[in-house]
């Protein structure tokens, strides 16, 4: 069966869309499913966004089977706006963030471990099961909407953020191919799928806005993540095209941080009043401090706006409690808390409270977008002209609906080149649904031939490797780490590395640490480094593979060299070929062992 | 219109209209018309081959749609609470501090179920023309000759430029309870 739509899932950290287009249509026209979704017990509705949350019911619910939707009757387990809700008044039973787990390679993402810390008599779920929970949601919606039409043959474009390594994005794709989407799956980074929203509302009008030599930071600022990518206008035979430079590294901080911070210090004006909110008011007072940051840092702000928590009984007036809050409490608590005046040489002040962390979510302890910005500026530019001057800004995410906040990151970007300050593409008004749109209307174009991004992988990788030498004993053999993809390498293309020859033991499995790079941009396959900086080069995963006792081999072990493939959907394999007969074995990762 | 939208809507109208959803089971079946019984629409199921695409004629309790609406109300916006509030006691101050935040969810929830929209587009006070088949306008004062009318607006007027309150599911002994009693656990 020939596919008849190209279907974009933006699996959101906080919200989840999807968002489809026909293929035999002239021009990618985008629309945006909604989502019937349990919005109470016993009560559906359809919203365009599902909340990527996930409440775990209990028993008597079950029972009153409060959470059939439609034909799944029974259930013990409830995602979107009712799991959402559930998440301020039963935290213990709710999943949230599961994406931000996902791109965690401290704990093992195959285990049941969320809720994180909940005791040990409520059931837990694993990132990975929570993620294919939504996108099983979302598969449902549409074949309840388009039920002649099954997704397993439709073009679908699932995105990931920039920042993902190949491991988070090997369990992303592995969530989706259980929820069953198709194994023709694309993964497309977010920032990506956030310009071509723009790129298919724009038209070919884009090319007037861009010209060649011009750079375009997208900032994608989340409810819970911050992604930042760079992408250049170039000149290919006369045709201008786009190409990805660089990704930053994954920042877990975003809206929901400001808008917490925001009624941390309301909740401290109503305590000035006496009132001690309960954790439904506090649900109630973030719902109210996301609607005075919007007002208060829009264009025409007023100088106060009032915030009031309601009663919590039935006596609802009687109770009410209400704040005046100051334009200048939140600009100062925000504007001047998330986006600091800074240049070019601040970097985020990195700190580890003590030697005991938790292992729990890895959040920056730089609150402070603008220096991340300019950490990853410098880290691409040139030693000799300095950081990377953007000529263009392209938002992302719910927390540029407030103008302030929008035109501050152009006054700080400005402040680097005070003769043209970058310029805000406009449009993409609907920053709910751009990611999602966006990945329809970049299937669309893959499939229809339009306007592409190129630039392949954003990261390098690296094996490592164990130097022989003199064994010191009680330390570590020395570490070296081999290069075997670099920045830039393409999709659809393969590298044989060029390395001494790796001896690998039969019949046991064989582990390597792996290591990636968003900034090292000068290493070739076949590069050994000996010493790197702790910032540039992250481990994540291991891999491993059990090569089989074969009779015919002479040794107990096999010397073999790596080769790197990048298939034409981005999925990353890496696999060692024998180097005396034509063998090959594929590395998988090994996410189990690596669990703490 | 377009195979693909009209099924879209069809969904729709199924999911929140019982009527519709028996008249569209009348269809699926080939029938000629049966009394009515509320019928199951078929969303979240995996889709199924064409022989067994009849519809499932399942009894389930129902509720009115106007207590649906009424929950929804009260569950964003409070809106029950409030009006079962005896207010005398309470300074205008008072009640306008708790009104603003009722009043900002109360119409985000008709914004997003009846996605509520002004029928007239002139200004109010404007002298208008009311069209001859004026099932939509209202006319007062003196009324004489033919129509068209010309006359003053003096309201705008309102319309619902869609339909959508939520489905219930839930079984008969909740089928009348706009807000559950909510008790928290202490330990």
């Amino acid at each position: 069966m020939v596919a008849k739509f190209v279907i974009g899932i933006d699996l959101g950290t906080t919200n989840s869309a999807l968002a489809y287009a026909a293929l035999a249509a002239d021009k990618p026209q985008v629309q945006v499913l909604p989502i019937p979704q349990l919005v109470a017990a016993g009560t559906v509705e359809p919203r365009t966004l599902l909340p990527s949350f996930l409440y775990l019911a209990q028993e008597h619910e079950v029972k009153a089977r409060s959470f059939d939707l439609m034909k799944a009757k029974g259930r013990d387990f409830a995602v979107g706006e009712l799991a959402r809700r559930q998440s301020a008044e039963m935290p213990d039973r709710t999943v949230g963030a599961a994406k931000s787990w996902l791109g965690h390679s401290q704990v093992d993402r195959h285990q049941p471990i969320l809720p994180w810390n909940a005791p040990a008599e409520i059931p837990k779920i694993s990132p990975v099961t929570a993620s294919q929970r939504y996108l099983e949601h979302l598969v449902a919606a549409w074949h309840a909407a388009v039920p002649d039409a099954p997704i397993a043959q439709q073009h679908v474009v699932l995105t990931v953020p920039a920042s993902f390594d190949a491991s988070a994005r090997e369990l992303t794709r592995e969530a989706a191919l259980a929820a069953g989407l198709p194994q023709s799956l694309v993964l497309l980074e977010e920032p990506q799928a956030a310009l071509y929203a723009w790129l298919a509302d724009e038209g070919n009008r884009w090319r007037k806005q861009l010209k060649v030599g011009d750079t375009l930071l997208v900032c994608d600022i989340g409810g819970g993540t911050t992604d930042l990518t760079l992408i250049g206008v170039a000149d290919e035979a006369g045709e201008l095209v786009l190409r990805r430079i660089a990704v930053g590294n994954h920042l877990l901080i975003g809206g929901d941080n400001m808008d917490l911070a925001l009624a941390y210090r309301v909740s401290e004006l109503f305590a000035e009043k006496g009132t001690k909110l309960d954790p439904w008011q506090s649900i109630s007072l973030w719902h109210s401090c996301r609607t005075a940051k919007e007002a208060l840092l829009a264009a025409d702000a007023p100088k106060k706006h009032s915030i009031a928590v309601l009663g919590r009984g039935s006596k609802l007036i009687g109770k009410t409690v209400s704040v005046e809050v100051d334009r200048e409490l939140v600009t100062d608590l925000l504007v001047n808390g998330f986006f600091p005046e800074c240049d070019t040489k601040d970097r985020p002040i990195r700190r580890r409270t003590s030697g005991f962390q938790e292992i729990g979510l890895p959040f920056e302890s730089d609150t402070a977008i603008t220096r991340h910005i300019a950490e990853f500026l410098a880290q691409h530019g040139d030693p000799k002209t300095g950081p990377v001057q953007p000529t263009h800004l392209l938002f992302n995410g719910g927390v540029f609906k407030a103008d302030r906040l929008r035109t501050r990151l152009v006054e700080i970007l400005a402040g680097r080149s005070k003769k043209s300050p970058p310029r805000p593409l406009a449009g993409a008004t609907d920053l709910d649904h751009a990611v999602a749109r966006g990945a329809a209307a970049y299937g669309w174009s893959k499939e229809r031939g339009s306007v592409r991004i190129r630039g392949g992988t954003a990261r390098s990788y690296y094996v490592g490797i164990e130097t022989s030498g003199l064994a010191i004993p009680g330390a570590p053999r020395p570490l070296r780490a081999l290069c075997v993809v670099p920045i830039g390498m393409e999709e659809g293309t393969a590298v044989d590395v060029p390395s001494q020859e790796i001896g690998l033991v039969v019949g046991e499995p064989a582990h390597f640490r792996f290591f990636s790079s968003s900034v090292r941009k000068q290493d070739k396959p076949g590069d050994l480094l000996s010493a790197w900086d702790d910032g540039d080069v992250a481990e994540t995963d291991s891999l491993e593979a059990t090569l089989p006792k074969d009779d015919s081999l002479p040794d107990s072990y096999v010397p073999v060299h790596f080769q790197s493939k990048l298939t034409e959907l981005g999925v990353f394999e890496l696999w060692c070929v024998g180097s005396q007969k034509e063998q090959r074995w594929k590395l998988e990762f090994s996410v189990r062992e690596d669990a703490e | 219109m377009s195979r693909f939208l009209l099924a879209i809507q069809a969904w729709w109208r199924t999911l929140v209209n019982a009527e519709f959803g028996r008249q569209v089971a009348e269809l699926l079946s080939g029938k000629p018309a049966a009394p009515a019984l509320p019928a199951e629409s078929a969303p979240f199921s995996k889709p199924e081959p064409a022989a067994q695409k009849q519809p499932e004629v399942v009894r389930r309790p129902q509720r009115s749609e106007a207590l649906t609406l009424l929950a929804t109300l009260q569950r964003e916006a409070r809106l029950v609470d409030f009006l079962k509030e005896s207010i005398g006691e309470y300074s205008d101050a008072q009640i306008g501090a708790a009104v603003r935040d009722i009043h900002r969810d109360a119409a985000g929830v008709l914004d997003r179920l009846f996605k509520i929209r002004p029928i007239e587009a002139h200004e109010e006070g404007a002298e208008i023309q009311a069209p001859a088949e004026a099932d939509r306008y209202r006319l007062i004062g003196t009324v004489h000759g033919a129509p068209p009318h010309r006359g003053r607006l003096v309201h705008h007027g309102w319309e619902a430029a869609r339909c959508e309150v939520p489905e219930w599911s839930g079984n008969s002994v909740a089928s009348q309870v706009i807000a559950p009693v909510e008790v928290e656990l202490l330990g």
